[in-house]
């Protein structure tokens, strides 16, 4: 009898709780299939029509590694892009890191006003990257840009500078845009890094005599550490995945000199903008995408082993 | 002596701190105040910040002959579709995450997890184009407010997760003894103790929604008048008489970056909250 009860009570305990397991897949299902479709699927779309001629009208074509073969030996336009987008994550990280760690350094002081401007530094990066492309071009228009009619009155330059028709002034345009937006963000990883480290470290330091920039070399710095490894790779992570930007502000001009990996790419899988005449082909694109992808992987694998053995070498 | 010295340091940090306050704001002050120049002000240039005349004619203009009434519309139709389903798909799956007991459940959030290395960026957009065509949902913002709604944003998801996780699980175990099952609990008790939660994946999706432009681009492309703001104005710049059309683009700016602005600068605090949690969570 009593055996029996405790059956029963067990037999509804374990119906409840496969009741609620269902519920807990029903509860993820959609967001699975969502995740399914739109993050998974379009990975094997690319692998699948990577083997494969297609530009959407014509009868597809099976063509082996053909396309893997002229991405790697015979587009020079490809690897000139892959190069800049390199560039580009490589020169404004030299310029970045520094400038917000000293800006969350600073702003770590309890100074006064310090909340105002870490508002004013994040406010760049509320806004869409599109939006931020078009401003500046706008500022750096070659005939009434602002920054033209600066440098002219202040006797910087004698002729306006025309930004977007050679390759060194668009790359630095394209610099500089990049870090106005992100600056402020990775200020904001910087000073959450900063808040950890417990002040009686400095206290200490300065009993002993460590001035400010010892301080900052030997307390400071080793200890943001971990967060400085994030954010290095969000930021090159970022920078290489960089599209909208590039599309609105040069578009790749003049003559797709400052075409970024993203961007090369897209323009065959659509047509925009003044390229418009290019055809768009699925097949080479999937290729050039899975390359890309690859090379992604095994910079983010590299860094991840470097930050690693970095790590243990401070040990 | 020692006093001076520190004082001018003080000020030495003002002026740095300052100039790049400066360079932060300048780009967003000089397209606001530029909107209310005469086009024939904005393309002669010049250094002056402020305009001559102020005029309103640039907003008239684009509101009506540009269209962008229409496409402002759009855009808040855009976001509110985002922000209200994200927020829910966001914390159901933040939830589920961080209660759920299922092998499934893990499954789903290790591929998650992986997504964030192993991604093709806007190399996927032709992929989830051609997915909607066979849907017939291809020329509407329905695409794309159902892949930013179901297509489970990494960041948001791990922000809920964190979130719930710190929620004390006695509240459940009291819930179940009562007879709550596992959608109960969340319905009646965990998703109102997620109110500050609300607001911060809320702000964030309404910065990608409200920022949005590839995405709604692919989608569009060819009917104009579902083009959220921000596609069309970019728009403007690729235009052929992009050159006299300069006013438009900076009255169409202001609109579009005005609202973002004004969200910012009251709910600042939630954005830096939310943006900087699940980036180091993640």
């Amino acid at each position: 009898m009593k055996a029996e009860k405790s059956g029963r009570v067990k037999n509804r305990k374990s119906r409840l709780h496969m009741g609620n397991k269902i519920q807990e897949v029903l509860m993820i299902t959609p967001m699975t299939i969502g995740f399914l479709l739109f993050s998974v699927y379009p990975i094997f779309w690319v692998l699948r029509w990577s083997f494969f001629n297609y530009n959407g009208y014509s009868v597809p074509e099976f063509v082996g590694l053909e396309n893997f073969i002229r991405a790697i030996t015979r587009d020079q336009a490809y690897w000139n892009s892959l190069k800049n987008t390199f560039i580009i994550a490589g020169l404004k990280m030299i310029i970045e890191i520094p400038l917000s760690l000293v800006l969350a350094v600073i702003l770590n002081n309890k100074l006064k006003g310090s909340a105002v401007f870490r508002v004013i530094y994040f406010l760049p990066s509320v806004f869409s990257i599109a939006v931020v492309g078009l401003i500046f071009s706008i500022l750096f228009s070659a005939y009434n840009g602002i920054v033209n009619a600066v440098l002219l009155q202040g006797g910087i330059i004698s002729r306006n500078i025309a930004w977007f028709s050679d390759k060194k002034h668009a790359m630095f345009v394209i610099i500089l845009v990049s870090l106005w937006t992100t600056f402020g963000l990775n200020m904001i990883y910087f000073l959450m890094g900063l808040q950890n480290i417990s002040r009686s470290l400095y206290e200490c330091a300065s009993i002993d005599g460590a001035g400010k920039l010892q301080q900052f070399f030997y307390i400071t710095v080793p200890l943001v550490a971990p967060i400085l490894q994030l954010v290095l790779m969000l930021s090159v992570l970022g920078t290489m995945k960089m599209t909208d930007l590039i599309l609105v502000l040069t578009n790749g001009a003049p003559g797709g000199s400052t075409e970024v990996v993203m961007t090369y790419i897209f323009k065959y899988f659509f047509s925009y903008g003044d390229n418009a005449a290019r055809d768009v082909q699925f097949g080479y694109a999937s290729a050039m995408a899975v390359i890309t992808a690859l090379i992604l992987g095994v910079v983010t694998v590299i860094y991840l082993r470097i930050s690693r053995k970095m790590q243990e070498i401070e040990e | 002596m020692k006093k001076a010295g520190r004082l001018v340091s003080r000020i030495i940090i003002y002026i740095f701190l300052g100039t790049i306050a400066f360079f932060a704001l300048f780009p967003v002050i000089y397209i606001l105040l530029s909107s209310f120049k005469s086009n024939q002000e904005i393309l002669v240039g010049g250094v002056k910040l402020l305009p001559e005349k102020w005029l309103l004619d640039n907003y008239k203009q684009a509101w009506n002959l540009a269209n962008f009434g229409k496409l402002t519309f759009n855009s808040i139709f855009y976001a509110a579709c985002i922000v209200i389903g994200s927020v829910i798909t966001s914390i159901t799956a933040g939830y589920v995450f961080a209660r759920g007991t299922t092998r499934f459940t893990k499954v789903v959030n290790t591929m998650l997890l992986c997504s964030m290395f192993v991604s093709i960026g806007t190399l996927s957009l032709y992929p989830q184009l051609s997915l909607a065509k066979m849907f017939g949902l291809s020329g509407t913002l329905w695409g794309p407010i159902i892949i930013r709604v179901f297509g489970m944003n990494a960041t948001q998801v791990f922000i809920a997760t964190g979130y719930v996780r710190q929620i004390s699980r006695e509240i459940d175990e009291a819930a179940q003894i009562d007879g709550c099952g596992f959608f109960k609990i969340f319905w009646k008790i965990i998703f109102p103790l997620c109110k500050p939660l609300v607001a911060t994946t809320g702000l964030m999706a309404f910065r990608t929604a409200w920022s949005d432009y590839l995405l709604p681009y692919v989608f569009t492309i060819s009917k104009k008048d579902r083009w959220p703001l921000v596609v069309g104005v970019v728009s403007l710049k690729s235009s052929g008489e992009a050159v006299s059309s300069w006013n438009l683009m900076l009255a169409g700016i202001s609109i579009s970056i005005l609202p973002m602005l004004i969200v910012y600068l009251f709910l600042n605090r939630y954005f830096i909250e939310g943006l900087t949690e699940g980036s180091v969570k993640g």
